[in-house]
């Protein structure tokens, strides 16, 4: 039976979680002033997106709604947020620690999907540069650079499995 | 002063008169852009989805850097504010240090962070400096109205990258005011161009540039000029598209410097902008 | 050594704060062991009363002549059981008070073994010490009942007159022309809605008329030497080319003045001419020439005040002089400054015309102000219907490093507030805030105050001010936290709530008065919760915003303890000195002056004694730091109650082995200046 209570249970382990991944540490600072999302150039566009909202649901354990909502992706990573915070908080740092846990449970925005699958696969935006290299071509540009795409592939499983090797040593 | 060219993908995919008008700037002002061959992404876009996989993407190419022995140099600050920061990142700790070079050694490559990250922007300044880019300038643009617009990330966060100060940018105004032309200011000068949510909400990300250009009309500007690829793509390719009554020309910085260096349209890739820089030209004699 | 020494040791449990780490029942079983120790006890609070009673009766009882407690640091408690010494019949020099508690059980919780073992090896470093102790006289010496107070803004004032009413003299100096400092540039104050100037005038005069005060204005302390009792004090007195004892304040001269100049007293929002009084209720009522603007100082031309002066009161020539004052203590009282917003450029000020400090408006609203007290705005002078205020402008934030809050704006913006709306009912007022603190007596009433009055306050921050090019009326967007929304607001007119920061200046001060500041850049006091207004220096107290953010009646209560303060030291006109002081053995010292070169307390001299010139320590101005005893090539001086014999009995009551070379101990047998 759904609960007709519309209370949020509060997860306490949640903010420990984000500050413990880097780029989260700073987010317990936040002392509530508002400032970030009066700067934010998306929320003066976007209602939803409120960046003073998803700090507090991080320091309150809201996880759901950190890490389920779609307005995480509408981040613009313009760093103003960051900037301007008096207590030092990078929301923006904080922003990606909770994307990447969102991806993590398999939640992310199909755009971000797309564009990262692509990269780490061709080891950058786009796969033949034929195409590019004609218009380079013509206007005298040399070719792109050259790339061997398994290098990448190889260096990021390397890294994540020296990771996982560590944490199960523990 | 030799530099290895970080092109980034960006550049080379949308915005190639960028590079091209980068690369006649430098060889005018005696800059020497030496071609670094297996570059991948620096990993700004992999970041959201995997912060370690971006990680290290950035340091094999601070690896490539500091193999070359040399400082680089990229014309998109995106790419200039991730590499600053994961180069930054490494050298503070020495555990995620040691990790990413035991991966990296599996491909023969190793990151020591001897080499700096430089935007074509502040090379311009530190290196060049005002004086000789002064010196540059045979054919003053006096009769241009400019719009500055610096964009994001080569401003900010100003604890990584420290160029110039967020809330009162002068850098690139003064750059500008170099090549004779005058600059405008405009209220929505630090507004965000929008570029990076434009494939996850495209209407907010026209409302945040439709803003920006209703700005630099109001404020009676004839050109704007920018010193990222993305938001050069961001005012020329998509408001060219989109906001077709509001859009201006845009140009890359160094499209306006080659012009007031005397380097003729076409040499620095105008014909590629798709916003039709004609009537500018026409303004300043060029047609 | 004295006679046979009977050493009393008491290992204090401190509550659980040593008991809970150092197994103390263990530690006074091992001290029972040592030779010469005849009473080893351990006790919870040996501070308490029936703690020291126990100590006076082992005294009584079985003839101790030595005392060692070990439980918190010495600068706790080692004056308690020294007083408990001379109760108990004991010279106070006798006793010896290890430290277990900050500088073991406290930084070693983890390792309660480890921490018992130090815990032992203290103690037996203590009662090797405690064999060698000698008794020392105590003495006195006689104490000036005068005093400095360095600042003649409220909390200034305040000391002086409480200092002067019980007959101490007191000499008041201020670096401004006038007295008065910032609350003389108040309109009103809260929550009592007072006016300002109306309720401290009377107390500026009354210190101004007081015979017991010295009033030397437009001047500065230069130098500060000597010791609590007897400071040297070496004052600046800067020329106003005025003469005071013949200006009465007539106003001619000013009124005939060419020259106009920011008045900085309306924080450059009106004129003053170049001879001036900053204000017009200013004390002295004395003008002064300001030589920066001034035509006969720049120019060489003009001089018109001194043709219509009747009093004949110019004096072009006046030269700066220095006034030497011997005193007893010192009251620091220098106040704050108001931040500079400036240097945070999204509010623009400056730039922005109608963006405004609460400062600056306190001057735009005062009757004596550049406006009269008729609230217009500076762009157009129009009256701004709109107005709002944005706090916390420069405090608690990293971005400035100010991360103290001001204590004052939450309640200056709810005043200023309440000002705007009970004059003007149909205006409406916003103050953008982060938090609202009203803390004291009757500032919970007064916000409430506000409420009534319609005042809107929005739990929000703004991020940056936008300005309309044409009609100069402001923007502000900023988040309403409790709503969840953006919110926009038009304004004819922005107030920055902005802190207070150290005054300019403040690193003489230190250096000159050898006192220390806080992380916050603020006086430090010699302990936050018990010692408010001491410094760590003896003779030197601290009294109002210097010492940290803070209101009116906080600063008044400061100025009243400090006096209180001065009045302990001084009242009965001596002052006890410390007996832990350097003595010079006049035959072995060579008279290289080594010391006399390291001691920063000036407390040596050369003297001619038995034909040879030879160092001599000032009892007095000895402070017992140990410098000269540890530097002098001959071993000439040493330091009383820390003699080269007592330390290396210590070492070697902790290490044998550390002790076996070449330092020289048993030979060293320093005969005592008698």
């Amino acid at each position: 039976m759904q609960a007709i209570e519309k209370t949020i249970k509060l997860d306490p382990k949640f903010k420990y979680e984000v500050s413990e991944k880097p780029g989260g540490e700073s987010v317990r600072h936040c002392f509530q002033c508002g400032k970030c999302e009066a700067t934010c150039p998306i929320a003066r566009f976007k209602e939803q997106y409120r960046p003073a909202q998803v700090i507090r649901a991080i320091m309150l354990g809201c996880r759901e709604f950190a890490l389920g909502s779609p307005t995480i992706w509408l981040c613009a990573t313009c760093y103003s947020c960051s900037e301007r915070c008096p207590q030092g908080v990078r929301f923006t740092d904080i922003m990606r620690v909770i994307r990447n846990m969102a991806v993590a449970e398999g939640k992310v925005n199909p755009f971000y999907k797309k564009t990262a699958e692509a990269i780490i696969q061709f080891g950058r935006t786009f796969d033949s540069p034929d195409f590019i290299n004609e218009m380079r071509c013509d206007l005298g540009l040399p070719p792109v650079t050259s790339l061997d795409r398994q290098e990448i592939a190889k260096i990021i499983g390397e890294l994540k499995v020296n990771r996982s090797k560590e944490s199960l040593n523990k | 002063m030799k530099y290895v060219f970080f092109q980034g993908c960006t550049t080379p995919q949308k915005e190639n008169a960028y590079e091209l008008s980068m690369r006649k700037v430098a060889a005018k002002l005696g800059i020497e852009l030496v071609t670094l061959e297996e570059q991948n992404c620096c990993g700004f876009f992999v970041e959201p989805v995997d912060h370690l996989s971006a990680t290290i993407m950035a340091a094999r190419d601070l690896a490539l850097f500091d193999a070359s022995g040399l400082n680089a140099v990229t014309p998109c600050p995106a790419c200039y504010g991730q590499l600053t920061r994961v180069r930054n990142e490494l050298l503070a700790d020495k555990k995620l240090f040691d990790e990413v070079n035991s991966a990296l050694k599996t491909v023969d490559r190793k990151f020591v962070g001897t080499s700096e990250i430089k935007h074509f922007m502040t090379v311009l300044i530190d290196e060049v400096g005002m004086e000789k880019i002064k010196a540059s300038v045979v054919k003053p643009l006096s009769n241009l109205k400019v719009a500055p617009f610096y964009g994001c990330h080569i401003l900010k966060p100003s604890y990584e990258v420290n160029t110039d100060n967020p809330e009162d940018p002068q850098l690139l105004d003064s750059l500008i005011a170099l090549t004779g032309a005058k600059l405008v200011d405009y209220g929505e000068k630090k507004l965000c161009c929008g570029q990076s949510v434009g494939g996850v909400d495209e209407e907010l990300s026209l409302n945040l540039s439709k803003t920006k250009l209703k700005s630099i009309k109001k404020a009676g500007a004839d050109v704007m000029v920018t010193v990222c690829p993305a938001c050069h793509m961001q005012f020329d390719l998509v408001a060219g598209a989109k906001l077709r009554d509001l859009a201006i020309p845009v140009l890359h910085y160094t499209q306006l410097l080659g012009l007031a260096q005397g380097l003729s349209p076409s040499e620095l890739g105008l014909g590629e902008n798709r916003v039709s820089t004609d009537a500018i030209l026409e303004m300043i004699g060029m047609v | 050594m004295i006679e046979n020494p009977r050493i009393g040791v008491y290992i204090c449990h401190c509550g659980l704060n040593i008991s809970a780490t150092v197994d103390v029942k263990a530690v006074a079983t091992f001290a029972q062991t040592l030779p010469d120790v005849v009473v080893s006890r351990d006790y919870k609070y040996t501070c308490s009363d029936p703690g020291q009673e126990m100590i006076k009766k082992d005294v009584k009882e079985h003839k101790l002549n030595r005392i060692i407690v070990a439980a918190c640091s010495p600068r706790m408690h080692e004056p308690t059981y020294r007083k408990l010494m001379e109760e108990a019949g004991l010279n106070p020099y006798l006793f010896e008070m290890v430290n277990i508690r900050e500088q073991d059980s406290w930084v070693h919780m983890q390792e309660p073994a480890k921490a018992t073992q130090k815990a032992k090896e203290l103690v037996s470093m203590a009662v090797a010490r405690s064999r060698l102790l000698e008794p020392l006289e105590v003495k006195e010496v006689p104490a000036l009942k005068s005093v400095l107070v360095i600042g003649g803004g409220i909390a200034g004032i305040q000391a002086a007159l409480d200092l002067a009413e019980q007959d101490y003299k007191v000499c008041l100096v201020e670096k401004q022309p006038t007295i008065g400092g910032h609350m003389a540039q108040l309109d009103k104050t809260f929550p009592t809605m007072d006016c300002s100037i109306c309720i401290f005038a009377p107390k500026m005069v009354d210190v101004s008329k007081n015979p017991n005060v010295t009033l030397l204005t437009n001047s500065e302390v230069q130098e500060v030497s000597g010791v609590a009792g007897n400071f040297h004090v070496k004052i600046l007195k800067k020329p106003r080319f005025v003469n005071e004892k013949k200006c009465v304040g007539c106003g001619v001269c000013a009124s005939k003045c060419p020259v106009k100049a920011p008045n900085e007293f309306d924080m450059n929002l009106g004129m003053r001419k170049a001879v001036y009084i900053p204000f017009p209720q200013g004390v002295p009522a004395v003008y002064t020439i300001d030589k920066e603007h001034c035509l006969y100082f720049t120019k060489g031309v003009c001089k018109i005040c001194e043709k219509f002066c009747e009093a004949k009161a110019i004096d072009f020539t006046q030269k700066e002089q220095i006034v030497d004052l011997d005193v007893g203590a010192v009251v620091v009282a220098t106040g704050f400054e108001p931040f500079d917003p400036s240097s945070l450029k999204e509010f623009q000020y400056g730039k922005f015309k109608n963006v405004v400090t609460s400062l600056d408006f306190e001057r735009l609203i005062s009757a004596f102000g550049p406006k009269e007290g008729k609230l217009v705005r500076p762009s157009d002078g129009k009256e701004p219907h709109r107005i709002a205020f944005i706090q916390c402008v420069g405090s608690r934030d990293e971005r400035t490093g100010n991360i103290y809050c001001s204590n004052i704006c939450c309640m200056s913006a709810i005043k200023q507030a309440v000002l705007i709306k009970e004059k003007h009912p149909d205006y409406e007022v916003y103050i953008f805030y982060n938090d609202i603190r009203a803390f004291g007596k009757g500032f919970e009433e007064f916000y409430q105050r506000a409420r009534d009055l319609w005042v809107n306050f929005v739990k929000g921050i703004p991020a940056e001010l936008v300005e309309d090019p044409d009609t100069k009326n402001l923007t502000i967007r900023a988040v309403d936290l409790v709503l969840g929304k953006m919110v926009e607001v038009d304004l004819d007119m922005v107030i920055l709530s902005i802190g207070m920061i150290p005054p300019k200046g403040i690193q003489d001060l230190t250096r000159i008065l050898r006192i220390p500041r806080g992380a916050d850049g603020f006086l430090l006091e010699a302990h936050p919760k018990l010692r408010p207004v001491d410094t760590p220096t003896l003779g030197i107290f601290l009294a109002g915003a210097c010492q940290g953010p803070k209101d009116i009646p906080a600063s008044v209560a400061q100025a009243k303890a400090a006096a209180s303060g001065v009045a302990s030291l001084l009242s009965r006109g001596k002052i006890r000195t410390e007996s832990s002081i350097a003595v010079v053995n006049e035959d072995f010292c060579s008279g290289c002056k080594v010391c006399i070169s390291l001691c920063k307390y000036d407390a040596i001299k050369m003297n001619e004694k038995k034909g040879k010139q030879v160092a001599t320590v000032s009892e007095v101005t000895c402070m017992g730091c140990g410098v000269c005893a540890s530097a002098c090539p001959t071993k000439s001086i040493s330091l009383r109650h820390f003699t080269d014999q007592q330390i290396l009995a210590q070492i070697r009551a902790l290490s044998p082995e550390l002790c076996q070379s070449s330092v020289t101990t048993e030979q060293v047998n320093i005969k005592e200046k008698t």
